[in-house]
């Protein structure tokens, strides 16, 4: 999440918003964003419906995985990010700003 | 006739172990099972909430639609890492 908060600017400047998911309740997201110093959304998946939806719930954790999905403004997925490679968010920010570019 | 009732039932194992090892062995060599939604797939619509400090606020994936691009990030707990 502070990875995304960084390249906040970018993002927003490439008609990007930023939404964190979780199976936390709303208020522990709210003290984790404060926490870190995250000023975008952190939504809650409370029981994990839309986790399981978008194919990402793991049974041993009980919880999702660490995936990020860029999603265009015709609601179809860009870019996926999957596990340890979605820590570094540098594809989605470098493909926003392509996109950005070739408009 | 008996001969020819073994060989049958041969033949379903040999049938079923064929059928069943491959998926085993695939399992073994993929530890990161694949992606449900691939690129180029419609993202399905949610409504969410989050709390502002003050309110419980909705957010649909639908509102952003024709507006903005939109970073959907999965994270396991808060309060760990990343």
């Amino acid at each position: 999440m502070k990875a995304f908060q960084q390249n906040l600017k970018q993002l927003e400047a490439a008609d990007t918003q930023v939404l964190g998911v979780s199976m936390d309740s709303p208020y522990a997201n709210k003290a984790f964003a404060d926490q870190i110093g995250v000023t975008f959304p952190l939504l809650s998946d409370w029981g994990g419906d839309v986790t399981r939806q978008y194919g990402v719930y793991v049974d041993k954790y009980k919880a999702a995985r660490r995936v990020n999905f860029l999603i265009g403004k015709d609601g179809k997925i860009l870019e996926e990010q999957i596990d340890r490679e979605a820590i570094d968010p540098k594809k989605i920010v470098d493909a926003c700003e392509r996109k950005k570019v070739s408009r | 006739m008996k001969r020819r009732g073994v060989s049958k039932v041969l033949g379903i194992w040999l049938l079923l172990a064929g059928i069943i090892c491959p998926q085993i062995q695939a399992q073994g060599k993929k530890p990161e099972p694949p992606m449900k939604l691939k690129v180029g797939d419609v993202a399905p619509d949610f409504k969410l909430q989050y709390f502002d400090g003050s309110d419980d606020k909705d957010v649909t994936l639908s509102q952003y639609r024709g507006k903005s691009n939109v970073v959907l990030a999965f994270y396991i707990f808060a309060f760990t890492g990343g």
